[in-house]
């Protein structure tokens, strides 16, 4: 199956992640809101319902919260 | 260490203008209540110049100022201008009222302790080895002339940065009337209040999480903000997590001092050194500041 | 020492004093500011062909409270109407269809992908959600959901834990959600493959049933770089219980025309001018995604690019991959183009029709949804920030998706008709977001 070899391709990478990184002062950027991965929330899950029920996979970025009788 | 490129970033926003610039280790920032480009670009300048003149005059990494030459007099008598007596005549002082807690000549215990998340706590005889070099008490400061023993150091690190913000404030309180908030590395302080009657909107950063913008709002019309906090630099060993704040008295890290201190006061000197002194108290950080009547935020963990 | 220290604010003003050379201040105005930040939005979907039409209000506020405690609550309420293809396919001549209460009928023109219209729903959906510091490097968050409409009522839990890693450059997260779904179907959930009757007769329907998900995610979200963030997670969701559409259906074939077997209503009665059976879908699912997404500052703009690759035991396989640039237009307002391509493969029991003197399969379903299909969307979001921080913003994007059928699965006369109800639809979203 894909799967474990994908979560294993991952896993692989990111674990060449423990020099990553950058100095506290150095976080600037990344704590702008236009930065942040759930900035725009509700814009998100109005998006997530609409595929959701027009498609056959939902999910994966987070817990939608929230099921409907729609697919 | 060097020295990053020293330009600044001017861009403007609703109302008001901003200037980024680097300095002392840290990202600087000037808000200008100002329509004037012009008017933003000179106070800019002006404060970027203030905080360079004193990052180049009192930093420790720098072999060509002051400070070096005190830290290699190896026990001869130094003069000093008078800039750098009135700094050395407000340790004194902060070393008297803290009795004995704030210490310039602390910075030598650094060879001991390295704060990086790590686990390295160092032995009593690594301590006792450094301790006959640390203590203000040891020095002999009769202005303008201060003797060091040989193999101490001073450091201006706990006082420079909130020194630099207020003299900026002072350069532009005189040439500007526009309201001002001068911000080096999360020590600010404001010009004067903000004619729209808004206040400037500050952030303080989380002590833990993902990256984000600020775990607290505080809304600052007039005066000065300034923090302590050991946010990232602390050793980690057998569950016990040992601040850098240390205590010069006996070389190890205050117990049980908050993660973060923000306190609010007239100047940012005030405020810097209410907020350090308050970590110096540990667990009475909290009391401590209620005590002083002084407006503060303190987040424990 | 609580006298001595009384004098050491006095002590270290008159020495401020000195230290500045000039009289200072003694006024400091700071207080803490109230944090209610809360996101209202407006959206309307329409699909062509006088399809599905969705109007959506959402309130979501968050409320900070000392030392990094949150709350989140969030209220949606959706209006849908329109009509959606039921399954069955298009026809020579025109369909008679009892409807899903079971009380009327409705009738397709011949030629036409059948469109079921009964549809007219209201839902209202809330969510509560608390996040607090476990112990240092440690954040807990639990919320519960629940949303109601006329034949479906939903409620569920979630828990999650992240922790920090590396000065916060590196963040784990592992939640787990648990939610119980209760369908109440219009007309009761018919019995999987049974046949569709006359109006009045009921006997191929039962009452109410349910279904229950466990959702487990995991997750990384990594520092990269200065102007660079990743997120990688791997989720895995395992739903039981009925899973089945309780409205859509199959046309029943002849094998050779591939035309839909004819049907005479009982002497009298209203009902389906031919044979169709209700659809029946596994009581099971176990379905695996790994979601990859990055967002990168250039100078100001800022890069989000993500890919999903999910997986399913009904053979579902599908990938997603978004790409949006937020664009700033000086120092307050944005645009932000968006582009979004999904495929995936269909389900194993998806048919397009079945065969007439066949044997039934175990499951089948005609339902669009579990087919071949691929969704492109293309959109524009214009977004800008008021003096006292406020932001609003307004997006169009228009979704266009088109299925196929497998050839082997065409029989006859079907290969001249429209096989698959691609789907034109328009999104249309304004927002506002503000502090109290």
């Amino acid at each position: 199956m894909r799967m474990p070899l994908l979560i294993l391709l991952s896993v692989t990478a990111l674990t060449g992640c423990s020099s990553l990184g950058v100095q506290p002062w150095e976080r600037e950027v990344l704590a702008r809101d236009d930065m942040q991965f759930d900035g725009a929330a509700v814009e998100a899950a109005l998006d997530d319902h609409i595929y959701f029920s027009k498609e056959a996979s939902s999910g994966g970025r987070g817990f939608g919260g929230g099921g409907c009788g729609c697919n | 260490m060097d020295t990053p490129s020293r330009k600044i970033d001017l861009g403007s926003a609703d109302g008001y203008w901003i200037g980024r610039f680097g300095a002392m280790a840290n990202p600087c920032e000037v808000l200008i209540e100002t329509t004037s480009a012009a008017e933003a670009r000179d106070v800019c300048e002006r404060v970027a110049a203030c905080a360079w003149r004193i990052e180049d005059r009192f930093s420790r990494y720098r072999p060509d100022n002051v400070v070096h030459a005190i830290n290699s007099s190896g026990g001869v008598p130094i003069t000093v201008d008078e800039e750098t007596a009135g700094l050395l005549d407000f340790a004194a002082t902060l070393h008297r009222v803290s009795a004995g807690r704030f210490d310039i000549t602390s910075g030598v215990l650094r060879r001991a302790w390295i704060f990086d998340g790590g686990v390295q706590v160092p032995s009593q005889a690594v301590i006792d080895e450094i301790l006959p070099y640390v203590g203000w008490a040891k020095v002999i400061w009769e202005r303008p002339v201060l003797t060091l023993l040989p193999g101490m150091q001073i450091d201006f690190g706990g006082i420079g940065k909130e020194y630099a913000v207020d003299q900026a404030a002072r350069t532009v309180q005189a040439l500007s009337s526009a309201s001002t908030l001068i911000n080096f590395g999360g020590d600010l302080a404001i010009t004067r209040p903000r004619r729209t009657g808004h206040p400037w909107r500050v952030g303080i950063e989380a002590t833990h999480g993902p990256p984000r913008v600020a775990s607290r709002l505080i809304d600052l019309r007039d005066g000065a903000l300034a923090s302590s906090g050991d946010t990232y630099r602390f050793v980690l060993k057998d569950g016990r997590r040992y601040s850098h704040i240390l205590d010069p008295r006996t070389g190890w890290p205050v117990e049980h001092a908050p993660r973060c201190v923000t306190v609010a006061a007239p100047t940012c000197t005030q405020a810097g050194t209410l907020a350090t002194l308050a970590m110096l108290h540990g667990a009475a950080a909290g009391r401590f500041l209620e005590v002083e009547g002084a407006r503060h935020w303190i987040q424990w963990s | 020492m609580t006298n001595r220290d009384t004098r050491i604010g006095s002590a270290i003003a008159a020495a401020t004093c000195s230290l500045l050379g000039a009289t200072i201040p003694s006024r400091t105005s700071a207080e803490e500011a109230g944090r209610w930040d809360i996101e209202t939005a407006l959206l309307y979907y329409a699909e062509g062909d006088d399809r599905v039409q969705d109007a959506s209000a959402v309130i979501a506020a968050k409320r900070d409270f000392e030392d990094e405690r949150y709350l989140d609550l969030g209220l949606t309420v959706d209006t849908l109407t329109g009509a959606s293809p039921s399954g069955a396919i298009a026809s020579g001549v025109a369909q008679t269809f009892t409807s899903p209460s079971g009380n009327a009928v409705y009738t397709t023109p011949a030629g036409e992908i059948p469109l079921d219209d009964t549809f007219l729903d209201t839902r209202v959906a809330l969510n509560v959600g608390w996040t607090q510091p476990l112990a240092r490097l440690y954040t807990i968050t639990a919320g519960v959901d629940f949303s109601t409409e006329y034949d479906y009522t939903h409620a569920g839990v979630n828990v999650g834990i992240t922790r920090d890693f590396n000065l916060r450059n590196t963040t784990l997260s592992a939640a787990v959600a648990y939610s119980q779904d209760d369908i109440d179907p219009v007309g009761g959930a018919p019995i999987g493959l049974a046949p569709m009757l006359d109006v009045g007769d009921s006997s191929n329907k039962r009452g109410k049933d349910s279904k229950d998900v466990l959702d487990l995610l995991v997750g990384i979200v990594q520092v990269i770089d200065r102007s660079t963030l990743l997120r990688v997670n791997y989720s895995y969701s395992d739903s039981s219980g009925y899973l089945t559409d309780p409205y859509k259906i199959l046309s029943v074939v002849d094998p050779v025309t591939g035309d839909t077997v004819a049907r005479m209503p009982a002497p009298g009665a209203d009902g389906p001018t031919g044979l169709y059976r209700y659809e029946s879908r596994p009581d099971s699912r176990r379905k695996q995604s790994l979601f990859a997404e990055m967002r990168r500052d250039f100078s100001g703009s800022v890069l989000g690019l993500s890919y999903r690759f999910a997986t399913d035991d009904w053979s579902i396989d599908s990938h997603t991959l978004e790409a949006r640039l937020r664009w700033p237009l000086g120092e307050w307002s944005y645009i932000e183009p968006h582009v979004r391509y999904y495929t995936q493969s269909a389900a194993e029991f998806y048919r397009h029709s079945l065969v007439d003197g066949e044997p039934l399969p175990e499951f089948a379903s005609a339902d669009a949804r579990l087919a071949d299909l691929e969704g492109v969307t293309v959109g524009l979001k214009y977004g800008q920030t008021t003096a006292s921080g406020n932001a609003w913003s307004a997006r169009v994007e228009l979704y266009q998706q088109s299925g196929s059928v497998p050839g082997g699965q065409i029989i006859g006369n079907q290969t001249g008709r429209e096989l698959f109800p691609d789907l034109d639809a328009v999104i249309v979203q304004v927002s506002y977001r503000f502090g109290l």
